[in-house]
């Protein structure tokens, strides 16, 4: 640098940089604090939904049960291949169908997209971004932070939903197997986290956080479409294996104990792939 | 000629280069947001970066900051090239920075935004800074006013004592009294040592409180100057209102420039100094007197060209 030692000011820095080292550290971790802290709310709404959904169905089942033939007359057999509905006159088939078939595979998955749209395009959009960057914290530490925050939301819907479902099926007196309760839960969270890191890249890319979000949210849905049509033609069956949605079972899981860690393990697989891909590109672009 | 000025102006600092920028550049397409910017803030300065609103200040600023890069040229700061981004990252614990439009958590209280600062950086210097600057700590973000949202960025740029601060139209927003309360205050620390960067579109605030200048227009740098040989070339501007019609020649002096006489209204810029304005006054019948500053545009239509800018110093 300069040709004059200066000692003095440079004693200084590194006496400052040391007293920031415990500050640094501290950095690693205020950003996930705050995600998690704005997760909260929406995810205690979504399990309230889910609770009134829950009462309703199982309120309903005793008397669906005795109509289940009935009911799967009236409806043409596509319906059920399209959802992947089975078994209606158990409480594991109705509840599979009716809570996990649509609202947690497409309702919760859109979450996830949605929370995952707004991670970094709304901080850029609110200049939230540039202060965050001025603090002495990387753009992969940022990411996964904020990547990291969706804990919050997993062990809240996960236990919430799954403890109402439970809780459900005893008041009834049509118990379900905790184990197989349990894994359709732990198994959705691979989902989940490929909807959220769609939501993840999205974010990346696009900088307004409108645009993001709608399509974070369109694109999450149209994959569970496009999986679900797919299904009724064995010839187009392949397509469908673009939609996350083909590697999660709840049908399967619930009513007939079948637990796809291969499929699981794919998910996970695409999960880091986005992620690593939304990374490398924020670490590359300007905000 | 020029380049020895340049020399003779830098050499002094170079020991102690805070910020150095050497042909940073800046493009969008056919836009040039910064075109080859070279200047060097040195140790213990308050900088000023001056320009008017789009020429290119908050640009520099994301670009030392590494919230965009660079389309060529470089620049260093605290001794961390821009373009190393974990060089840039670690020394970041050591900088303040105040950005033009402030992105604070709307749902947070205040004190719960200096506790997310304080937590990736310190906060030392919370409780000093703010007896001088209080924005209402216990309501939330989305209930301040722009003074008040003012106030809670200089805190957070402050609190973990910086040794460079990067500040971008610090004062705006602020009341005239909490605005001489930040000018005092960025003198306390230039004079503890502290190395203060301040972009404004504001000359008188620049000409207050700046020790050295930097007037960027259009992307690119056409001035870099001590504050005082700025406020000798810049002049005042007069308007004097005389009890009757006056003729030109009679009125207007060598130091005068750039004359308007309507009827008898007489407005013009001021080169000279001040008292030999007011005596040389005297002598006409004035009704009215009022002396400002010139705006911006003015001086750098008068000194520095109307066309595109002439490069740094």
């Amino acid at each position: 640098m300069g040709s004059k030692p200066e000692s003095d000011s440079s004693d200084a820095r590194q006496a400052a940089k040391s007293d920031t080292r415990s500050a640094i550290d501290g950095a690693a971790m205020a950003i996930l604090r705050i995600e998690s802290g704005k997760r909260v709310r929406s995810s205690v709404v979504l399990v309230v939904v889910f609770a009134l959904l829950a009462a309703m169905y199982f309120a309903m089942f005793p008397s669906i049960q005795e109509e289940a033939e009935l009911l799967e007359d009236a409806f043409p057999a596509v319906f059920f291949d399209m959802f992947g509905i089975e078994a209606l006159h158990t409480i594991e088939g109705f509840i599979a169908a009716e809570i996990y078939s649509f609202f947690w595979i497409v309702l919760v998955g859109i979450y996830f997209a949605y929370v995952g749209a707004g991670m970094i395009a709304k901080d850029v959009d609110e200049r939230k971004m540039d202060l965050t960057l001025s603090n002495p914290v990387s753009r992969e530490s940022v990411v996964l932070q904020k990547i990291a925050a969706l804990w919050l939301p997993l062990v809240v819907l996960n236990v919430g939903v799954g403890g109402i479902v439970l809780l459900g099926g005893i008041i009834i007196g049509e118990p379900l197997d905790p184990v197989a309760v349990t894994m359709v839960h732990l198994l959705s969270i691979p989902y989940l986290l490929v909807c959220g890191a769609i939501g993840l890249l999205i974010s990346v890319v696009i900088d307004h956080v409108r645009t993001a979000r709608a399509t974070a949210l369109t694109v999450v849905f149209v994959l569970w479409l496009v999986e679900g049509v797919s299904r009724l033609d064995e010839d187009y069956e392949w397509i469908g294996a673009v939609g996350p949605s083909r590697y999660y079972d709840e049908t399967a899981i619930l009513v007939r104990e079948e637990y796809a860690f291969a499929d699981a393990g794919i998910l996970l697989a695409v999960f880091l792939v986005l992620l690593v891909l939304a990374v490398l590109l924020f670490t590359r672009r300007d905000i | 000629m020029c380049a020895q000025t340049e020399t003779l102006d830098t050499e002094p600092d170079h020991d102690a280069t805070t910020i150095s920028l050497d042909g940073l550049t800046k493009r969008y397409g056919d836009v040039t947001a910064n075109d080859a910017v070279s200047f060097d803030v040195g140790a213990g300065e308050i900088f000023g970066y001056l320009g008017p609103n789009g020429a290119g200040k908050t640009t520099t600023i994301r670009l030392l900051l590494g919230l965009i890069k660079p389309t060529s040229g470089s620049a260093a700061v605290l001794g961390a090239d821009i373009r190393d981004r974990r060089a840039l990252t670690a020394v970041k614990a050591n900088i303040g920075y105040l950005p033009d439009s402030l992105g604070f958590e709307e749902r947070q209280t205040g004190r719960q935004v200096l506790d997310y600062f304080a937590r990736m950086r310190g906060d030392e210097r919370r409780e000093e800074l703010l007896e001088l600057f209080h924005p209402p700590l216990d309501k939330r973000v989305e209930t301040y006013s722009h003074g008040n949202k003012r106030m809670l960025g200089i805190v957070q740029a402050f609190m973990h004592d910086p040794d460079l601060a990067i500040l971008d139209e610090p004062t705006s927003g602020l009341d005239p009294l909490k605005q001489d309360r930040m000018h005092a205050f960025l003198e306390e620390e230039r004079d503890a040592g502290k190395t203060i960067f301040f972009s404004s579109h504001v000359l008188s605030e620049v000409q207050r409180v700046c020790d050295r200048v930097g007037i960027i227009r259009n992307g690119g740098l056409v001035a870099l100057e001590d504050v005082d040989d700025l406020l000798k070339r810049s002049g005042k501007r007069v308007r004097v209102q005389l009890a009757e019609p006056v003729d030109e020649s009679a009125f207007v002096t060598s130091e005068m420039i750039d004359v308007e006489i309507i009827d008898a209204t007489v407005r013009f810029t001021y080169t000279g100094k001040p008292a030999e304005l007011l005596e040389y006054l005297v002598q006409f019948a004035v009704e009215d007197v009022d002396i400002s500053d010139p705006q911006l545009d003015d001086i750098f239509k008068h000194y520095y060209g109307d066309d595109s800018p002439s490069g740094a110093g």
